[in-house]
């Protein structure tokens, strides 16, 4: 079994794109939060969003792509500057990839032609144009068309657990030795008039757009539902050995990996916390460590009412001294990333253990009963534990757990 | 690692309603009844047929019709098949719900026409064209509120897990046949590791649905001759020895990249995309198919090598 280090991190985020401005941002407490921008949302209940503000320059053929769906020039760009971090040009028949996402973008003005609704609007002829459908695997495919084949490409489609599962995922094939290396992470977008308004229609977004930056407010007293947010952000994972040998920057160990399944309900958690306690205690087991070890936890934490006391609850039965764990909720910056939360959740965890800095609950004034955790809310707190986890709870109830070691662990 | 076979099968698709109906037709040598689809009148395909699914009863199969109004096409195809091989494996009397793990592909997404029809109606402006503001005050209202549930790509699969109380380990791919391979893998993987004492694994699309059909078309996805069909299906993966029967032995699930090869299945059943792999995997169980690859239209494909229990 390998030991398997981090030696590649790229992310777009809505509070920085590249590693260092993600950082900085995330250190800062810096929000990424503000009113819609992409389309105009003023006739909506929901009007706030992460968005994206500074994409990296892409290549030309995934920037027309992008236009049509903006998670694809994500995923391009987060994917490319975590191959250039860790030093690889091309994929190669030893290594996989393995990126997640969640919902396929449909373009509804292209459903209506001449007044009416149907799909003889959106005829053309076959090869003339996009389709207006696009598939969720178009950002694998023009990821291999620019840098070649890897053994094996996976598109994962966990919802919002999809990152951290395709992270999970890499890991354990680089672990087992299965894969020389993989490449892998989370990407997504929702912020479009079907992607706001159809989860506006669930109800689990907030409508309290006055509170602008701070309307996400994970495990607060005056929480009222999730913002959507938009971002990729992608792994390097190589035997550390290996990594070692080459002398590549090693950002972190991934040591740990954990699954299970609500089976409850689509949106709401299973009420006791089971599933999200069986995803945190299988990556503590993946991972052989107890409980003890962990220093910091990164939660799902969406501001909505039923996940942050549900999840917190689910905490404190698998940690019994969470009262001395510093517990982040970085969607108060960033929005809720959907397929795209895991990875660039994970890529957050990284911030205590390169840097020594924990992000800040930069949206937390009063912790709502039942939600009682050790919550970092300001910017700054220095952080020198060994062991850093991340929570990932999708709709449709799957959940996921994914434990980093810092890299002079031992 | 342990030896993997296969305790239970489901299968919703044009041949049949159940497994044994489809594997009886296949083995007869019938192929699937086509129709056009109305949905796609004044569009280049108004002449071009689709697979027709045999009539069944959604509640009666599922004993539930309160969650039918959750599920898309592909979620009650996949929940029928998955439904279908949990309780003929009798797995649930054996395994904790914990150690039953859930591996499954899923295709493109495909919402009913009929509640992207309300919604697109209710969001047209007076010129013509889609309106924001009609969307936001009318449109929105129009359509059913579970729209998104019907769309996210993970909810066939979770469907399942709900319905039949899987709560193990996971993963849900997709759009095509590549991945669903993928499913069958890890799911191989989990039960021979001992990850899970037992294994949940397949898939449900809906190609047939018009936008879908229409998409195919328009990717060229679709070969000469070729006519999308919609379809589920699900197998139940155990340890050897731990069940009572075994329908097939699981000698290998390969992935791969190859060469395009036309679906071994398709022309008597139709192009079943993200379930093909699985409605191979369970009729070289049930017709006793030999090892074949089965190409995805992304390039990546799947050796699915399952011997039948004698």
């Amino acid at each position: 079994m390998n030991r398997v280090a981090i030696t590649g991190f790229g992310v777009v985020s809505p509070v920085g794109s590249g590693r260092e401005s993600f950082f900085r941002a995330m250190a800062e407490g810096r929000p990424g939060i503000a009113p819609i921008s992409r389309f105009d949302a003023s006739p909506l209940e929901v009007r706030l969003a992460g968005e994206v503000k500074d994409m990296p320059r892409i290549p030309e053929h995934a920037a027309a792509a992008a236009e049509e769906d903006p998670k694809v020039g994500f995923a391009y760009a987060a994917f490319e500057e975590a191959m250039k971090a860790a030093g690889i040009r091309r994929l190669s028949g030893g290594t996989i990839l393995h990126l997640g996402t969640s919902l396929e973008i449909f373009d509804l003005a292209k459903i209506v032609a001449g007044g009416k609704a149907g799909l003889a609007g959106v005829s053309r002829p076959r090869g003339a144009g996009r389709p207006f459908q696009i598939p969720l695997d178009t950002a694998s495919r023009i990821i291999r068309g620019a840098f070649g084949e890897p053994a094996w490409a996976y598109t994962n489609c966990s919802a919002c657990a999809a990152g951290a599962q395709a992270i999970g995922h890499g890991f354990r094939e680089v672990r087992e030795g299965r894969a020389e290396a993989a490449v892998c992470g989370g990407f997504d977008s929702m912020i479009n008039p079907l992607g706001v308004g159809g989860f506006q229609l669930l109800g689990a977004l907030t409508t309290d757009n006055q509170r602008g930056a701070h309307a996400c407010r994970p495990f607060d007293e005056d929480r009222s539902g999730t913002v959507l947010g938009e971002g990729a952000a992608c792994f390097v994972l190589e035997p550390l050995d290996k990594a070692e040998a080459a002398g590549k920057e090693i950002l972190a160990e991934i040591c740990g990996y954990g699954s299970s399944l609500d089976a409850h309900g689509l949106s709401a958690p299973d009420p006791g916390g089971d599933g999200a306690i069986r995803a945190m205690k299988a990556a503590l087991e993946d991972a052989g460590i107890g409980p003890s070890a962990i220093g910091h936890i990164n939660t799902h934490g969406t501001g909505t009412r039923l996940n942050d006391e549900i999840e917190a609850a689910a905490i404190r039965a698998v940690f019994p001294g969470f009262e001395s764990i510093p517990v982040a909720a970085t969607k108060s910056m960033t929005g809720h990333l959907i397929g795209a939360a895991g990875a660039v959740e994970l890529g957050a965890c990284l911030l205590p253990l390169v840097l020594g800095v924990l992000p800040p609950n930069i949206s937390l004034d009063r912790i709502a009963q039942g939600c009682d955790l050790m919550h970092v809310t300001e910017p700054g707190r220095r952080f020198d534990g060994e062991y850093a986890l991340s929570n990932s709870f999708g709709f449709g109830g799957q959940n996921a757990a994914l434990i980093l070691r810092r890299r002079d662990g031992g | 690692m342990r030896r993997v076979v296969v305790t239970g099968i489901g299968m919703v698709t044009p041949l049949g309603a159940t497994a044994a109906e489809t594997a009886s037709s296949f083995a007869s040598g019938r192929a699937a009844a086509k129709s056009r689809l109305s949905d796609l009148e004044g569009t280049p395909l108004e002449a071009s047929a689709a697979a027709v699914l045999p009539p069944f009863d959604p509640a009666a199969r599922l004993q539930s019709r309160k969650m039918l109004k959750y599920m898309s096409g592909s979620a009650l195809l996949g929940c029928i098949a998955a439904r279908e091989a949990v309780e003929s494996s009798g797995v649930k009397s054996r395994c904790r719900a914990e150690r039953i793990g859930l591996f499954a592909g899923t295709g493109l997404a495909a919402a009913d026409i009929g509640e992207v029809r309300r919604l697109i109606e209710g969001s047209t402006g007076e010129n013509g064209s889609f309106s924001m503001r009609r969307f936001g005050e009318n449109g929105l209202a129009s359509t059913n509120p579970l729209i998104s549930f019907h769309i996210l790509a993970n909810m066939p699969a979770c469907l399942v897990s709900i319905m039949e109380g899987l709560k193990g380990p996971n993963y849900i791919f997709t759009p095509w046949e590549g991945q669903t391979g993928a499913a069958l893998s890890e799911a191989v993987k989990a039960v021979a590791s001992g990850e899970a004492d037992a294994a949940v694994a397949g898939a449900s699309d809906t190609p047939a649905h018009p936008a879908a059909f229409l998409h195919l078309w328009q990717a060229g996805l679709l070969g000469p001759g070729e006519f999308p069909a919609s379809s589920a299906a699900y197998l139940v993966l155990e340890p050897e020895g731990s069940a009572p029967r075994s329908l097939g032995i699981v000698k290998e699930i390969r992935l791969g990249r190859g060469a395009k090869q036309r679906d071994p299945l398709a022309d008597r059943m139709g192009r079943t995309f993200a379930s093909a792999p699985a409605i191979y995997a369970a009729l070289s169980c049930l017709a006793g198919l030999k090892a074949s690859e089965i190409s995805g239209c992304d390039g990546l494909s799947v050796m699915v090598d399952i011997e039948a229990a004698s």
